[in-house]
């Protein structure tokens, strides 16, 4: 190998291996301020995971300017938003009791609120060093809905009602539903009926295809702004399947020791929230159009948690 | 071997899944391609015989072909709603192009020769069409079908998305749950799907090729 080449050769090498190592020597001097910080806000694909996801962002974006706040919103359902923050591709996302309880930790159902909330809250700690805030307040459970003419016709009032038209009845639900344990295989044990057809859709779908009569039931989230509006009927869960699903911010314990002020800050979002407050803001996404930025943002400026 | 054999037995426990997700992927993928071939084959031979609609039509499907379909396919929801339908007519949309281009293409590359002896021999127009120029062109349009159902076979899966099920519907639920076994358990059908539409059709295209074209 002639000289040069062998110089050239080594020159590249060495180019490669600071790249990969990352040696730019930036991190040096390290100060209080939060420059140079990340803080990574995710959420599921339907529209209230939309919003309190930018609930967090927009709060923490607004009150601590150097913080570079990024957004990995509408990722595919509860298991995803998981794994995403367990190996740290995301940093904070807002969860539900209930999920985090059943379909996570595949513990047995606690109806009692403050306990679930203790238990999930423990558990992520100890597993994964995740730590769940104060919660926003809101339980959005599932809940099987149909529209109201239908449950006239049918005399429908709660779930058991259903047994009268499972066998000729479809069923919309979320992909991830059909799957879950305290979802549709665990729902129908418990109500000892089955649909004659389950349709898996995006989330979002369920509600338009109900809407023009391509199913008959769905497994509705309480807090969505499109039962009242296309005048859905929720039957009550006489048989107490689903557990409360509180939602509650989670963040990563390492996270929160690098921005000091950042639990405060979020736990400022605590109890700000009731099912119908969170049910007008779905609202004004999935019915007047609205972008679900504007919508927290708009939130976070009433409640003064943010200044303009 | 024993993540193979966890694979196996995922995938033989919800055998019966499977081949329902299977058999509504065929039917989709069959009718829309089977739509493609009855419009895109008579629309080919229509733009050489008018061929001012040539460059129109073909653009056409090419503007349809450019767009994503996963656009496409929300687009088609107020239409035509959930299910079944809008994605067949996604499917058969994407089709369309490979069948309408190569039927021009396999027609318009006849040998002018062969059309000569045909019209020295006093055939009428249809005659030609039926016994020379489209029996010469099939193995190109033949093609032009495998392309076409083979990509079908693919695209299917986004069908899942608006509740019309196949195979793509173990593959959502598989991304939902971050349960690779459920994804392999969608995905490798779907595969074998295409590569068997593909072998059948190469065949097929062999088989329909005439004598004094075969090598």
């Amino acid at each position: 190998m002639r000289p040069s080449k062998s110089v050239s050769v080594s020159l590249i090498t060495i180019l490669i291996l600071s790249l990969l190592t990352g040696c730019g020597g930036g991190d040096e001097g390290k100060n209080n301020s939060n420059a140079n910080k990340e803080f990574v806000v995710g959420s599921a694909n339907y529209t209230e995971q939309y919003i309190v996801g930018e609930l967090l962002a927009t709060l923490v974006e607004e009150n601590m300017p150097d913080v570079k706040v990024m957004r990995k919103l509408g990722l595919n359902g509860t298991m995803v938003v998981h794994s995403a923050i367990t190996n740290g591709d995301i940093d904070a996302a807002v969860e539900y009791t209930g999920s985090g309880l059943m379909q996570i930790l595949h513990k047995d159902i606690i109806m009692d609120p403050n306990e679930a909330y203790k238990v999930v809250k423990d558990n992520y700690h100890d597993k994964w060093h995740i730590k769940w805030l104060q919660p926003l307040g809101f339980n959005n459970t599932y809940a099987m809905a149909v529209k109201r003419d239908y449950a006239e016709a049918n005399g429908l009032e709660n779930s058991s009602d259903l047994s009268k038209v499972a066998s000729k009845a479809t069923l919309g639900c979320s992909m991830e539903f059909s799957e879950r344990p305290d979802g549709y295989p665990g729902w129908k044990q418990a109500y000892g009926m089955e649909f004659k057809e389950v349709i898996p859709m995006d989330p979002g779908l369920m509600y338009s295809s109900i809407k023009n009569d391509e199913v008959n039931v769905i497994s509705a989230f309480s807090t969505d702004g499109r039962i009242p509006a296309f005048d859905l009927q929720i039957l009550d869960d006489d048989k107490k399947f689903f557990p409360p699903y509180y939602a509650v911010p989670m963040v990563r314990e390492d996270k929160l020791e690098e921005i000091p002020g950042l639990e405060e800050l979020i736990n400022k979002l605590g109890g700000k929230l009731n099912d119908k407050s969170m049910a007008g803001l779905n609202a004004k996404v999935d019915i007047d159009g609205m972008d679900a930025h504007e919508v927290a943002k708009e939130f976070l400026k009433e409640e003064k948690l943010i200044k303009n | 071997m024993a993540v193979i054999n966890e694979y196996l037995r995922f995938m033989m426990d919800r055998s019966d899944q499977i081949l329902a997700l299977t058999g509504e992927h065929i039917y989709l993928t069959f009718i829309a391609v089977v739509i493609a071939i009855a419009i895109g084959v008579p629309l080919g031979i229509l733009i050489t015989r008018v061929k001012k609609l040539s460059g129109f039509v073909i653009g056409l499907a090419n503007a349809v072909q450019a767009m994503p379909s996963l656009a496409m396919l929300g687009f088609l929801i107020p239409f035509l709603g959930i299910g079944s339908k809008p994605s067949i007519v996604m499917i058969f949309l994407y089709s369309l192009l490979p069948i309408i281009k190569n039927t021009y293409i396999g027609l318009t590359n006849v040998d002018k020769s062969m059309i000569e002896s045909g019209k020295g021999m006093g055939m009428t127009d249809g005659q030609l069409m039926r016994m020379v120029q489209f029996p010469l062109a099939l193995p190109v349009i033949m093609a032009g079908v495998r392309i076409s159902a083979v990509t079908a076979v693919g695209l299917t899966t986004l069908a899942a998305l608006i509740g019309a099920g196949g195979l793509g519907q173990m593959i959502y639920r598989g991304i939902s749950m971050v349960n690779n076994k459920m994804i392999i358990s969608g995905a490798i059908p779907a595969m074998i799907l295409a590569l068997l539409v593909d072998f059948i059709l190469g065949i097929t295209e062999k088989a329909v090729t005439p004598k004094g074209l075969k090598k």
